[in-house]
């Protein structure tokens, strides 16, 4: 925002990455007894974090634009593979969204009680891989960190999840690794195909020396590599499997940053770098985007189990990210980072209610079996009905500004594609009101939720961020807008004015 | 002709022997007798000498090589820097010793890590307990490790021939040791597949020779007929002799270094052996065949390269290596997937790493110098790294069959609960092996892809690709059984220290090696200085 001058010299996006890598070694000398200690240590380098990504938010300046807090360094020049990190407006926008969710995550994993060395060491690996993928300009580094944050996830749900956990972990796993494996077909192609034999995005998008049919070849394979992580049709069953399994603070992550991930490195690797291969295949992934949309948010509307629904509804409304990037407009562009960090937050915070203050008490997540819990527990009712309302797209929270951009944005492109995923909207409504009424409000079915333990002070901080990060953004927009614009404003150039330099 | 000063230059392989006969006579003189309090002793005795003797031997390779550092020029003459200056003499150089055995970098960096293995290796058995007597079994791992030395130089038929032979033999006796019926059938088919392979390439090399000679009709001396360079010279045109020579020699290799279709003895002769052997015979031993594979095709056989590029203009050994290669990756990647026994599993995990070995040598085939000296360089790599890793998930299985008695899947459950340290650095390699960054596989396999790609063979990179993902199947089995599954009884599983120190080596090795894969890349460049001929 430019409201603070940060000094030039600190090398600060490595140490937004290290504030995470310092702690899950600390922890793995911490002797196994002292578990209270390893969860302050945890959550306060998780704190740490988000302090230097907010410092980063802040200290950004949208006039200059570009990419700002550049560090280069030589790692195997030979190769033409750098240890590049800077930020633009994308970046940071998830940079602050992936602070706020390990902070509010490590608070709702304070209750974990079966090794918590490990799980520790492993929730903060994987958040350092997810801040290393949005300040990474180099390919070869971007694809590092992209593993580092996929691979833990299959221990911490394999470990401490809860319905067949090790069926979701390996599921999850083999699609997200068979996803790299695409992506890394599509990081060579560009390596040699564009013959300037380096991994530097920055280099590599500027001059875009790559064919245009090698580009129409090999944009798929790098295009669906991260699609497959952002849930998209037709690659997307391992998401709700995962994220019923995967403890609450992982779904957090997952369903919130994780899959941000994948749509990220769409729009960073695949579209960036090749525009020609782009324009191409867009209109054709657009369409799938449409079952996204639509069949993500009929299926939620048939679960039954709470989580199943987030989860469902996360594949709905990651497909509306997926669509607006695929109508590449500056407006859906915008849009598509705005849901990200909008749906990121909400799904945190409907995984925090229902994983952590419902499940961890109740011990069930069916809809028919829970009812009246507004009663007992009206702060986890409170957020629930604002996430939902948010999720709907109700004016003055997150999810509306940003379904709104991204709406407007895929009319200019496909208006009948808007249409029918509009669709999606009364739908949404139904399944998150019908999971509303069910779960709070319907009659208590069970005396002895009565009963149930109150609130921790570590439930009520971090939904209360979550919420008010909804309220916030809902109520003044352009606290981000402006940022994520002054990102994506060159990357909808590139993908529109880089076909007349390079030729069809 | 040789001279006393090519002396320093076999150094390592002479102090190997050394060694080797100095851990036998030391038994041999000190016979304590065969108690069992006793017998502890004498192994105890044995190993340490051979452990220790194998890491001052490193050392020495290590200065001798001049990669850390390089007495300069200019330095005063005292007592340590004529050591040195004398050492550093027999360091890399151009002209092979009799035309025989070239002590050239390619040597040193093998030499580096066949060494390094069998410290590593030395480090893993100082717990074992050869059941009858103990020497032997260290004095064989010696002199099957200086056969591996002079596999890695030898520049001339006949020294590659009793190269191969040193090395074998004394691995045979090594898998059948424990004379357990496993461990006799291990022994046994390694033996007969061993000298079915020594046939075949003695075969090979035999049609080689006959076609040198009646090339050059009586103009030769010495051991001209059968050097590697005199035969590249003469192969200029191409000939079907020397084609089937060269295919005779890569199914012999093969043989050796396990790949599909020659692969049929390794799964049961590692799973038979004591493990620390398996670690050393999927590590060195597999290392050593690729690095003799290498040289033999690039100095002996450049002409008959030819290419890997699809449908264009395959032919050439990079071709058949090539459709080896894809065999290798998906019969080692598909049948390691319902294996039960873990020693099993990761001894189809090492076929199927064989064929990501492949590829590098298939890089041969880049049109541009520049891309070939990469493809050495990444083969190279891949193998300094795979040893390390293979040597360090072998060694941790060591430590568990040790304690539990057994080595199936099922024997690791729960590990991560009874022994957290072992658990990590075992998952560490696992990980590794399954190519996982930031750990030293990762950027080795990325490397191969990269060098494979470029060389025209990118169909096979991404079949390549797609193993890698079915491969993680059954490492993460791995991690499963030892992270998620309930362990069989709750007590601390006890890890001996010299599994442990090695198994740590090799974990610290692979994290250094994958962050910073320049610390070695760098001296491994120098290699395609030979490769380059």
């Amino acid at each position: 925002m430019g409201l603070i001058t940060l000094p030039t010299d600190i090398p600060w996006l490595s140490l937004i990455w290290l504030s995470l890598v310092v702690p899950s070694v600390l922890i793995g000398v911490i002797p196994n007894s002292q578990k209270q200690l390893m969860r302050i240590v945890g959550t306060g380098f998780a704190f740490l974090s988000l302090v230097l990504s907010l410092l980063l938010f802040l200290g950004y300046q949208p006039a200059a634009g570009g990419f700002q807090f550049v560090e280069r360094l030589d790692w195997m020049p030979q190769l033409g593979i750098t240890y590049l990190l800077g930020v633009d407006g994308i970046s940071l926008a998830m940079l602050v969204l992936n602070g706020v969710v390990i902070f509010t995550g490590a608070l709702m994993s304070w209750n974990i009680e079966s090794r918590p060395k490990e799980y520790w060491v492993l929730l903060l690996l994987l958040t350092t891989g997810v801040y290393g993928v949005f300040v990474s300009l180099d390919l070869f580094l971007f694809f590092v960190f992209y593993e580092l944050a996929v691979l833990p996830m299959y221990l911490l749900i394999g470990i401490w999840g809860s319905t067949r956990k090790e069926y979701g972990a390996m599921k999850l796993t083999m699609f997200l690794m068979a996803g790299s494996a695409l992506a890394i077909i599509g990081m060579l192609a560009i390596y040699f195909g564009s013959g300037l034999r380096t991994f530097d995005m920055v280099v590599l998008a500027r001059n875009v020396t790559m064919s245009g049919d090698l580009q129409r070849i090999f944009f798929p394979p790098l295009f669906l590599g991260f699609a497959v992580l952002a849930g998209m049709f037709p690659f997307h069953t391992w998401s709700p499997t995962g994220h019923v399994a995967a403890p609450t603070a992982v779904s957090m992550l997952h369903a919130g940053v994780l899959m941000k991930l994948g749509a990220y490195g769409c729009l960073r690797a695949a579209m960036w770098l090749m525009p020609v291969g782009a324009q191409y295949w867009l209109p054709t992934i657009a369409v799938l985007t449409i079952l996204n949309v639509v069949y993500g948010a009929t299926i939620a509307m048939a679960q039954r189990d709470a989580k199943y629904i987030i989860g469902y509804s996360s594949v709905s409304h990651m497909g509306l990210v997926m669509m607006a990037l695929a109508a590449g407009t500056q407006i859906a562009l915008m849009g598509a980072v705005l849901q990200m960090f909008a749906h990121g937050v909400m799904t945190a915070l409907f995984f925090s209610v229902v994983g952590r203050m419902i499940y961890e008490r109740t011990h069930t997540r069916q809809l028919p079996e829970l009812g009246g819990l507004g009663k007992v527990m009206p702060f986890a009712a409170v957020m629930f009905i604002l996430g939902g309302l948010s999720s709907m797209g109700m004016p003055g929270l997150a999810g509306f500004w940003a379904e709104f951009a991204i709406f407007i944005g895929v009319w200019e492109k496909y208006p009948l594609i808007a249409v029918i995923a509009a669709i999606s909207i009364p739908i949404t409504g139904a399944y998150i009101l019908r999971a509303v009424y069910s779960v709070f409000f319907d009659e208590v079915k069970n005396p002895e939720f009565l009963t149930l333990p109150k609130l921790t002070w570590q439930e009520y901080t971090g939904a209360a961020i979550l919420g008010a990060i909804l309220i916030a953004v809902g109520l003044y927009p352009s606290v981000l807008t402006e940022i994520i614009n002054t990102g994506v404003a060159p990357l909808a150039r590139q993908l529109n004015d880089v076909i007349v330099a390079v030729g069809p | 002709m040789f001279q006393l000063t090519d002396i320093p230059r076999i150094l390592p392989e002479i102090l190997l022997l050394v060694l080797a006969l100095l851990v036998l006579g030391s038994d041999i003189f000190e016979r304590w007798g065969s108690s069992d309090a006793a017998r502890l002793e004498r192994v105890r005795a044995s190993a340490q000498l051979t452990a220790i003797g194998l890491g001052l031997i490193f050392v020495i390779a290590l200065i001798q090589s001049g990669y850390v550092y390089t007495l300069p020029d200019d330095a005063p003459a005292n007592f340590f820097t004529n050591i040195l200056r004398n050492l550093q003499a027999g360091g890399p150089g151009p002209q092979p010793i009799i035309g025989a055995f070239a002590t050239d970098d390619l040597t040193m960096i093998a030499r580096l890590t066949f060494i390094g293995a069998a410290f590593l290796t030395s480090l893993l058995c100082l717990d074992s307990h050869p059941n009858s007597n103990p020497a032997e079994f260290y004095a064989m791992i010696l002199f099957s490790t200086m056969g591996m030395c002079l596999m890695a130089g030898a520049t001339e038929l006949v020294m590659i021939f009793l190269a191969v032979e040193m090395t074998s033999i004394p691995l045979y006796i090594l898998a059948g040791y424990f004379g357990e019926a496993r461990s006799s059938e291990a022994g046994l088919k390694y033996f007969l597949f061993g000298a079915m392979s020594s046939a075949l390439m003695l075969y090979g090399m035999s049609l080689a020779y006959g076609f040198a000679a009646s090339a050059l009709a009586g103009n030769s001396v010495a051991n001209d007929l059968t050097q590697l360079s005199k035969i590249a010279e003469l192969s200029g045109q191409g000939s079907p002799l020397l084609t089937m020579s060269m295919v005779l020699i890569i199914a012999g290799v093969g043989y050796k270094v396990a790949v599909v279709p020659f692969h049929g003895w390794s799964p049961d002769v590692y799973q038979g052996a004591p493990t620390p052997i398996t670690a050393f015979i999927s590590a060195a031993s597999k290392a050593a065949g690729f690095i003799l594979l290498f040289r033999l095709l690039t100095v002996a056989f450049p002409s008959l390269a030819g290419s890997a590029v699809f449908g264009e203009s395959l032919g050439g050994w990079t071709s058949l290596l090539a459709l080896l290669a894809l065999l290798t990756l998906i019969v080692g990647n598909l049948a390691a997937l319902p294996q039960t026994n873990a020693k099993r599993l990761l001894a189809y995990s090492s076929i199927a790493q064989a064929g990501f070995i492949l590829l590098g040598l298939v890089a041969w085939a880049a049109p541009q110098q520049f891309d070939r000296d990469q493809g050495t360089s990444a083969l190279i790599y891949y193998l300094v790294v795979y040893t390390l890793t293979n040597i360090g998930a072998f060694g941790a299985l060591a430590a568990v069959s040790l304690a539990v008695g057994g080595d199936d899947v099922s024997d690791l459950n729960g590990l991560a609960r009874r022994n957290l340290p072992l658990a990590v650095l075992f998952a560490i390699c696992v990980l590794s092996l399954a190519g996982v960054p930031p750990l030293a596989g990762f950027f080795a396999k990325f490397y191969i892809f990269m060098v494979g790609w470029q060389s025209g063979a990118w169909w096979l990179v991404i079949i390549a690709l797609f193993t890698t993902v079915i491969s993680l199947y059954y490492y993460l089995r791995l991690l499963k059984a030892m992270f998620m599954e309930a362990p069989a009884t709750d007590e601390p599983l006890p890890a001996p220290a010299g599994i442990m120190s090695a198994i740590s080596i090799a974990v610290a090795a692979l994290l250094i090696l994958g962050l910073f894969p320049n610390l070695v890349l760098g001296i491994i460049s120098r290699v395609q200085a030979v490769a380059g001929l």
